[in-house]
């Protein structure tokens, strides 16, 4: 019986070691063709098309203007060009902590951003638009009382702030990306939303209940690439940037990604149509790998993790007890998304150390579920009954022994459903991963709906896979139960 | 074999054991009885230290136990024992809660194991139950595999606390012939009962406990016939 639970683990363990090799390094986009001996690391928020967005029907390139004009640049100067995807408020601490080399997401230089990083000169000048749905709002009087959205963090923001100061009671509302703040005006919680020309512009082809109009002396402080403070890159992509001005390529690239595609003229489609999707839901099935191995990895660091701090809250050397008690409360008493973050922003900013989205996800879904198993684990070695301890002792089994073999296997019998359930929640939770970046099954339900402009039917797909795997897991524990249960 | 001196137990500020010394010789079968409460438990228990004395010393073929804490897993391989309410492993087999220890502790060959546990399921007449699950046996037949398993280890001593106190009256013989046999075999006991009829049969000594104090220590014949002591005549006089 030992024999048999050992190679079953033994399996577990190296079909989890496999998938973690291969999952590792985040989600790197690699150059078309290795051609040079240099490399440049691009970050980028890739749910900003035209300027960066993944054609989720046709694959997981990341593509747009800036990616055209990134990978002229970088050419140019001999690179190779690798794109790391990440969320657009975690590219300024990604260039500090020197995850990447420069950033391009059509990112205009701001005085906040400018005093952590350097920009280049501008490659592209935007205009901003208002955009509504609402046909009575024609100019920015027409605001009064409204609400607008913007993406946070954004220039639009300030330009926004502009509005609200020279029109009554507008309402600034923010979200993180552009096609939230879409999505929140075909939803009619915002009337209107401030949003950059080339950007608004697939939005408006693509819906033809959506109208705009440029906001007159709006901001237009255009794109630029950032870099850290004293790169030499500054220069080099300078030079570039007005080499390619001048002889017409910019222009060229421009035409490319920002003229509105007549022909894609939309009729009104149906309120939910899966077909729009469907040949993107490939891409979101190609997130279950991830979610699983992000899962699977988690919940053993977890276990074994909780399985020694439930060791040490019933030890009888007090430092250990005490310092358990404390892991536990601090992970219980502090939100998940939050210590995801600690963890993934602070560990570069205190140890030098660029820890990858996967491991930093997996790090804190591992420690915080530790504290949860913990509890579990040590109220299932209270219940096993004292005389399993005695009888073992009395035959002389050693502590470590009798742990394993005689206490903690009566222990999980009895606590099975507890960890069942933590295990769920797990699954559940594993979805805030997508924020720092990783391409689980929710951050591509989010970028099939930048791409696609539909998010009723992204978002369903992925609510169906979610629960299709917590099915997956209550079927795998009953059976486990029924199992374990032979000696009763 | 056992010596015992001046041993004291006390729990938080109750003084459960006063001071008990006495010797239990090779081959020797001592019967330990007295009153509920009395201490006999925790007499037996110290002898293997699962519990600590708070004073006093206790030498098993002349090593001293109470002062070789880390030798203390090398002791306890000798001595078996068998509690009340058995204490088997209910996730393993029959033949599992036989081979465990002397595979995990003494690092016998698990087939070896096997063979000498059946011919000690044999003994205690339950060679058909070895696929078993404890949950699935009676009182009596736990019990025997208990026996089983403390034997399993080889031990030179055997401890048995109240063995058949938790069972059906029907069971009570089985489970006292295995003793009886055992004793037959020459084994060293020490048994905790409320079996006279076992005792007076059995046992080469009677140790009467009442209060944490050793009363009594005296050959079975004189002890039933003519206790020196008002407590021990008292005690019998109840449960005779
Ligand atoms: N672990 C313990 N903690 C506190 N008191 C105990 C413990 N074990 C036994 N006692 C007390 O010691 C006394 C003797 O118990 P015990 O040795 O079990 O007696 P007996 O077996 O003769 O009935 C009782 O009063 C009991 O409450
Ligand atoms: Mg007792």
């Amino acid at each position: 019986m030992f024999k048999k639970t050992h190679v079953l683990l033994t399996l577990v363990l190296l079909v989890i070691f496999s998938l973690a090799g291969n999952v590792l390094p985040g989600q790197h986009q690699a150059a078309a063709k290795e051609k040079h001996n240099k490399t440049l690391v691009m970050g980028t928020s890739a749910d900003y098309a035209p300027y960066e967005y993944i054609d989720t029907a046709k694959g997981n390139k990341i593509i747009g203007f800036d990616v055209d004009v990134a990978r002229h640049i970088a050419d140019k100067l001999g690179y190779n060009l690798v794109i790391k995807d990440m969320d657009f408020n975690g590219l300024v601490p990604a260039l500090d902590a020197k995850r990447v080399d420069f950033v391009m997401a059509g990112m205009t230089p701001n005085a906040e951003r400018k005093k952590k990083v350097d920009f280049s000169n501008t490659y592209y000048k935007a205009k901003q638009l208002i955009v509504t749905n609402d046909p009575k709002i024609k100019k920015i009087e027409d605001l009064k009382g409204k609400a607008i959205g913007v993406q946070l963090g954004s220039i639009q923001e300030k330009e926004a702030k502009k509005i609200a100061d020279k029109v009554d009671n507008v309402t600034i509302e923010k979200r993180n990306k552009v096609p939230d703040l879409v999505q929140e005006i075909m939803s009619k919680r915002f009337n209107a939303a401030v949003i950059e020309d080339g950007v608004a512009i697939e939005y408006l082809n693509k819906n033809p209940d959506l109208s705009s109009f440029v906001i007159p002396g709006s901001a237009s402080a255009g794109s630029a690439v950032a870099f850290q403070k004293g790169s030499d890159l500054t220069e080099k992509f300078n030079k570039e940037i007005a080499a390619m001005k001048k002889n017409g390529e910019l222009d060229q690239y421009a035409k490319k990604w920002f003229e509105p595609k007549t022909e894609k003229k939309a009729e009104k489609k149906s309120i939910v149509d899966f077909s729009t999707i469907m040949p993107s839901i490939p891409y979101i099935l190609k997130g279950i790998l991830t979610t699983l191995k992000f899962v699977v990895v988690s919940i053993l660091l977890g276990f074994v993790l909780g399985t020694i701090l439930a060791l040490f809250k019933i030890s009888k050397v007090n430092v250990l007890r005490w310092g358990a008690d404390a892991y536990t409360s601090i992970f219980r008493g502090t939100p998940l998304i939050l210590q995801l973050l600690i963890i993934y922003n602070a560990t570069p900013q205190l140890t030098g150390y660029k820890i990858e989205p996967f491991l930093a996800g997996v790090l804190t879904f591992g420690l915080n579920s530790a504290a949860y198993v913990s509890e579990i684990i040590r109220a299932g070695i209270n219940g096993v009954d004292k005389g399993q301890r005695e009888a073992s002792m009395a035959l002389g089994v050693s502590y470590g022994s009798m742990m394993r073999q005689i206490i903690l296997p009566q222990a999980l019998k009895n606590i099975l459903p507890a960890l069942m359930n933590e295990f769920i929640t797990l699954t559940k939770e594993s979805a805030i991963i997508a924020v720092i970046g990783t391409t689980d099954i929710m951050r591509r339900a989010q970028i099939v709906g930048a791409d696609t402009y539909r998010y009723f039917e992204p978002l369903i797909t992925a609510g169906i896979i979610y629960y299709l795997m917590v099915m997956a897991l209550t079927v795998l524990g009953r059976m486990l139960e029924r199992r374990m249960s032979r000696g009763d | 074999m056992i010596k015992i001196e001046n041993l004291h137990k006390t729990f938080g500020k109750n003084e459960v054991l006063k001071g008990i010394s006495t010797e239990i010789g090779q081959g020797e079968v001592v019967a330990v009885i007295g009153p509920s409460g009395s201490g006999k438990s925790t007499f037996l228990r110290c002898i293997n230290m699962l519990e600590e004395p708070t004073e006093g010393k206790i030498l098993f073929k002349d090593q001293e136990v109470t002062t070789q804490a880390s030798k203390i897993q090398q002791i306890r391989k000798k001595i078996g024992m068998v509690f009340q309410h058995f204490h088997l492993f209910p996730h393993m087999t029959v033949l599992d809660n036989l081979t465990y220890a002397p595979v995990t502790v003494n690092k016998m060959p698990k087939r070896e194991a096997e063979a000498a546990a059946r011919e000690l399921l044999k003994r205690v007449g339950l060679e058909d139950k070895e696929g078993e699950y404890p949950g699935r046996l009676s009182g009596g037949q736990k019990q025997r595999v208990a026996i089983a398993r403390a034997l399993a280890m080889n031990p030179e001593v055997m401890l048995f606390d109240e063995p058949t106190s938790a069972l059906d009256p029907e069971m009570v013989k089985e489970v006292l012939d295995v003793m009886k046999s055992l004793a037959q075999s020459g084994m060293t006991m020490a048994i905790v009962t409320h079996e006279m009829g076992f005792a007076k049969e059995v046992a080469d000594r009677v140790l009467f406990l009442d209060g944490g104090i050793l009363v009594e220590d005296a050959v079975p014949a004189k002890f039933f016939a003519q206790p020196k002591s008002e407590r021990a005549q008292a005690f019998l006089e109840k449960v005779l």
